[in-house]
């Protein structure tokens, strides 16, 4: 038995090379994964207690824990922070943060450190004592400060047809609260719960919210039929002819991908000023400007798209129909736009995306004027603003799902066999 | 027949002038040629692709210099055959008798007469992508015939066919232009392939065409 053949030239494994690739590649998209989870993992899918005032005084621990009086038989919601290592109740341990009903009369705070300042919380639940019904209005009187607003959205449990449900609140005092109830709603129940639903339930029952869903949705389709619209005879034009000032035109197709989003806003601001007040006045601060904002940076996108697109169609196809029988216009159609298909899907979504997420130039040229010009960015911009964190996250949800549904779509149609 | 007379044209710093080409109605012409001495580009100037500085081209009775290709009555088979990827090889032999509007039960006929003469009845239809090299070929000729062209331009058909189909398909355009009796410009750098069709012989040097 020999040995097997040596090759006389050897080269290095591929190994290094592509793992290489998988790890730059796998990183990337493991952010993208992880960026998406955590945003759907932070929200609080349950509904939230409704919860009265701090227990818990200002203050730092002394020598060993702080003892907090409660009311036996009470639900609190307790949140130990950075300087606690339990809850003590009832000679129990409690860590992180929760519900729990207290047994006792005292409970106690574990210190991680003496001196330290007090960073715990403790809430008890609010209950409604009393139930008030005039006109279909029901005033619910808390025992505790509730601490809701006007236009939040509540959920009322075990109270009968109508009562039961999602509820906007109509009006507020410290430890009142008034919600309209429909006209055939069952009697006046003895007790009932409240809870707070999670903010993707507030944020797709506010009516701000629902305009700007409808807003978004609306001029981001109005912004993607105009950009195809333009963006297919300009691809076309700077595909296929070749004429004097045509680097200069390329230069100017791209400035709207180049500056900066706001000083797109700005500099349409600052050109309605020049014209005619008629038109101004429609435009400027009104929907329409959305869509003129979102056209003007999602249309040079596509643009991009669909002179790539005619650029690697070749001339040879044209030709052919030319000698076939068609004039320019038909071998256009007929012939090259059958063929640009995935390009245009591309293209219109690429618009769209970019219209959905488009936020600086809205702001300087429509405004965020809420029922008006306040668009899915906007209102996650507002929620911010308003320290709502979870609302903000609530609508980056829907836009979220507004996106993926739209490229799913496109993915359908565009895996569609040309020959069915 | 073909008559191009002292055309000359010129395409960025690539020149042609004076160049005489003639072949009679129901000739089989074969022109030879370097790679990039033109032939190319006299083909798509007869097509109407590429327009003429000067010079008069004559197919059949007609001056077509200044026709578009569309009515200039040619079928061009590019060397990439350049089917078209969104139609199926029915749709691809209709193309042009689709646009001169005919009725649909002519079209069909036609469309059936021209897979037989050409023997792709059973792939009619298929998608371009699903074709041989072989097969793709003889589509794209079908596709040119398809509205009675009086002239047939083939810019190198047999190039990227192997050895065998190369014969087959020698044998299929001897058969297509005894059939059709149109008259054929063909475009080709192998001797032996003009030497097998050609009934003239035309070779291109220095920017001229000479018949041998």
């Amino acid at each position: 038995m020999s040995e097997p053949a040596q090759p006389k030239y050897r080269v290095a494994s591929d190994k290094p090379f592509l793992i290489g690739l998988g790890v730059l590649a796998g990183s990337y998209l493991l952010i993208i994964g992880a960026m998406v989870l955590a945003d759907l993992v932070f929200l609080d899918y349950g509904d939230q207690p409704i919860l009265g005032n701090e227990r818990v005084q200002q203050g730092r621990y002394a020598e060993g824990a702080v003892p907090i009086r409660v009311e036996a038989g009470r639900t609190y919601h307790f949140r130990l922070g950075k300087n606690e290592v339990a809850l003590e109740h009832d000679e129990q341990m409690l860590a992180g943060k929760n519900l729990f009903k207290a047994n006792t009369d005292e409970v106690r705070l574990q210190p991680r450190i003496p001196n330290a300042p007090i960073t715990a919380s403790l809430r008890p639940e609010a209950l409604v004592i009393e139930i008030a019904l005039t006109n279909h209005i029901a005033t619910l009187t808390t025992d505790e400060s509730h601490g809701l607003l006007w236009g939040q959205f509540i959920r009322v449990h075990g109270a009968g047809a109508g009562w039961d449900g999602v509820h906007e609140i109509t009006d507020t005092t410290t430890n009142q609260l008034s919600i309209a109830l429909p006209e055939n709603s069952a009697a006046t129940p003895k007790t009932l719960q409240l809870s707070k639903p999670n903010p993707l339930v507030q944020a797709l029952r506010s009516r701000d919210i629902q305009f700007s869903i409808m807003l978004s949705l609306i001029s981001c389709t109005i912004t993607t039929l105009m950009s195809i619209w333009v963006a297919v005879p300009i691809g076309y034009i700077m595909s296929r002819f070749e004429f004097r000032g045509k680097p200069l035109i390329d230069t100017l197709l791209d400035i709207p991908i180049v500056l900066p989003p706001l000083v797109v806003g700005l500099s349409l601001l600052i050109l309605f000023r020049y014209a005619p007040d008629w038109l101004s006045d429609s435009v400027v601060y009104k929907w329409p400007a959305v869509v003129l904002a979102q056209f003007m940076v999602a249309c040079a996108f596509a643009v991009r798209t669909m002179r790539v697109t005619f650029d690697q169609i070749p001339h040879r196809y044209e030709q052919v129909a030319l000698t076939l029988g068609c004039n320019r216009q038909q071998a256009f159609w007929r012939v090259i736009l059958p063929q640009a298909k995935g390009g245009l899907l591309a293209a219109a979504t690429l618009s769209w995306a970019r219209a959905l997420g488009e936020f600086g130039p809205i702001l300087v040229f429509a405004g965020a004027t809420r029922q008006k010009t306040e668009v899915l960015p906007t209102s996650a911009f507002l929620e911010l603003q308003a320290g709502r964190t979870e609302g903000m996250l609530a609508v980056s949800l829907i836009m979220i799902g507004a996106a993926v549904i739209v490229f799913l779509i496109a993915r359908t149609l565009g895996m569609k066999r040309v020959f069915a | 027949m073909i008559a191009l007379k002292n055309i000359s044209l010129k395409q960025g710093s690539f020149e042609l002038s004076g160049v005489n080409l003639t072949i009679a109605a129901g000739e089989y012409g074969v022109l030879m040629g370097r790679s990039g001495c033109g032939k190319t580009t006299i083909l798509e100037a007869i097509c109407g692709l590429r327009s003429i500085e000067s010079g008069s081209i004559r197919l059949g009775d007609e001056e077509v210099a200044g026709f578009p290709p569309a009515e200039r009555g040619v079928g061009y088979v590019p060397q990439d055959r350049a089917l078209f990827p969104t139609m199926i090889v029915r749709e691809q032999l209709a193309f042009a008798l689709v646009l001169r509007k005919q009725p649909q039960t002519q079209i069909a006929a036609r469309v059936n007469e021209l897979a037989k003469l050409l023997g792709i009845t059973q792939l009619l239809d298929r998608a371009p992508d699903k074709l041989s090299g072989g097969e793709a070929q003889r589509v794209a000729l079908g596709r040119a015939l398809a509205h009675r062209p009086a002239v047939l331009c083939l810019d190198e058909p047999l190039a990227a066919l192997d050895e065998e189909l190369h014969e087959e398909m020698c044998r299929l355009l001897e058969h297509v232009h005894r059939e059709t009796g149109v008259t054929v410009l063909h475009i080709t750098h192998s001797p032996s392939e003009a030497k097998r069709l050609a009934g003239c012989h035309f070779r291109m040097e220095n920017g001229k065409v000479t018949r041998e």
